[in-house]
């Protein structure tokens, strides 16, 4: 008995050293325990947690990347939104667009490089050029709306005219009322814009929202413009004095659409025999 | 055994910022689809010299059963890690030369000579990840990729261990 005893506590550590080894391969052996599917895996709350905190650190370092992928989901989501919309106009149930039609519109993912709101006339710079299929003449617009024109494109880089510029008019729709008159910056705050050619006639409500029209080949129609702000009127006139909010935040633009329509030299080449005509 | 209360918290430091480095940074680590990276072993290796056996093994068991739980492998980690350290007084003896040296130490690199270090840390991350490997791949068909994993997983790990100890030098 006494030698017996001896021997386990001479050998306790080979003992034990035997034992924890059959535990550990009773669980690997018994993958579908009750331990283990109870409290050795990650959806143990604790262990959970921490991948959690981990995966939080490891967030940061690849929000770029993240950013980059959510906006070229957006332009899928826009393409086929528009292309959608553009399947069913407005229109008598008689007018069928055709799908040339309803998918004239095609979007590119673009960066801001550059970005400058405080001048009279405001240029943006993205990452994308001819190379990528930009032409001057595109539709610029963010996730929020509208943003601009491409101006000039070089092989990789273009410059937008912002609608931050004097010279930018954009054929403008307000929802409710139903009419459509021209929004242009009037080169003061870089939030709002002025929405002109509105007949006073007309009533206008606060916060009515205002699209691009179907009357611009260069948007697709519908992209917020922003909202009313204030409605004015100007004794002299026969229009409306209304002030928007943009609804594009150009202090922190970071990624735009370039908007390609692709009918637009047809439409446009038809609209100039007409002038030449004339 | 008695370990001053500075040894005893540097100890616990140590162990518990090895194992979150496994747990959080390197868990999905693999260097060309080959080496892993098992840095927790260090837990193990750089217990006191003298820490008894029974102590090892419970440790290296709580230890592999906490790297089991994130890689939900309940068991694997565990049985290879106490399987190194029933190995690791052996390796520890027949590897570093305890002559002219406070026979209580950490076995730290400053305390030794890196060809000794490096010898005992290599030695026990060859048994610690082949027995993983092995465990985890159950079947020999696998042979040859297996046993590139493992060769390249000990270079990656001794590596690690070998640098991190640079850096938490008392």
């Amino acid at each position: 008995m006494g030698e017996l005893f001896d021997f386990i506590v001479r050998s306790r550590n080979f003992i034990l050293f035997v034992l924890l080894e059959v535990i550990c391969f009773y669980f690997i052996i018994n993958t579908s325990n009750y331990w283990s599917a109870t409290y050795f895996n990650t959806s143990n709350r604790y262990a959970a947690q921490m991948l959690a905190w981990s995966n939080a650190v490891g967030e940061y370092t690849q929000l770029r990347q993240v950013n980059a992928d959510l906006a070229t989901e957006n332009q899928r989501l826009n393409q086929e939104l528009t292309r959608l919309k553009q399947a069913q106009p407005a229109a008598p149930a008689q007018y069928k667009a055709d799908s040339l039609f309803a998918n004239r519109f095609k979007y590119t993912v673009a960066k801001v490089v550059n970005n400058t709101t405080q001048f009279a006339n405001n240029y943006i710079t993205i990452d994308k050029g001819t190379d990528d299929g930009i032409q001057p003449g595109m539709g610029v617009i963010s996730p929020t709306g509208i943003v601009g024109k491409v101006k000039i494109c070089n092989r990789h880089f273009s410059v937008i005219t912002s609608i931050l510029h004097s010279e930018f008019l954009v054929s403008s729709k307000l929802i409710k009322a139903n009419e459509i008159g021209t929004a242009r910056w009037d080169g003061v705050d870089p939030n709002l814009v002025k929405l002109r050619d509105i007949s006073r006639i007309k009533p206008v409500s606060k916060g009515d929202s205002v699209v691009t029209s179907e009357f611009n080949s260069t948007f697709p129609p519908g992209i917020l413009v922003g909202r009313v702000r204030s409605v004015g009127v100007e004794p002299n006139q026969t229009f409306h004095d209304i002030t928007l909010n943009l609804s594009t935040n150009f202090g922190n633009l970071a990624f735009v659409y370039v908007v390609q329509n692709l009918l637009r030299p047809e439409q446009e080449q038809l609209e100039k025999q007409l002038e030449a005509e004339k | 055994m008695t370990m001053t209360l500075r040894e005893i918290v540097r100890t616990t430091l140590l162990f518990v910022f090895y194992l979150a480095l496994q747990i959080l940074l390197v868990r999905n680590l693999v260097l060309f689809d080959y080496a892993f990276c098992f840095v927790y072993i260090a837990c193990i290796l750089m217990l006191p010299l003298d820490t008894s056996l029974t102590v090892l093994l419970v440790t290296a068991f709580v230890t592999g059963l906490i790297v089991d739980t994130f890689y939900n492998t309940l068991g694997m980690h565990a049985a290879a890690t106490v399987l190194m350290a029933y190995f690791r007084p052996v390796i520890a003896r027949t590897q570093i030369d305890q002559s002219g040296q406070e026979f209580r130490t950490e076995v730290m690199l400053q305390d030794l000579e890196t060809g000794q270090f490096f010898r005992y840390v290599f030695i026990l991350a060859l048994i610690h990840h082949t027995a993983l490997f092995f465990i985890e791949a159950s079947t020999i068909t696998l042979l040859m990729p297996t046993l590139i994993r493992i060769g390249a997983s000990v270079l990656f790990t001794t590596i690690s261990i070998m640098l991190l100890t640079f850096f938490t030098k008392r």
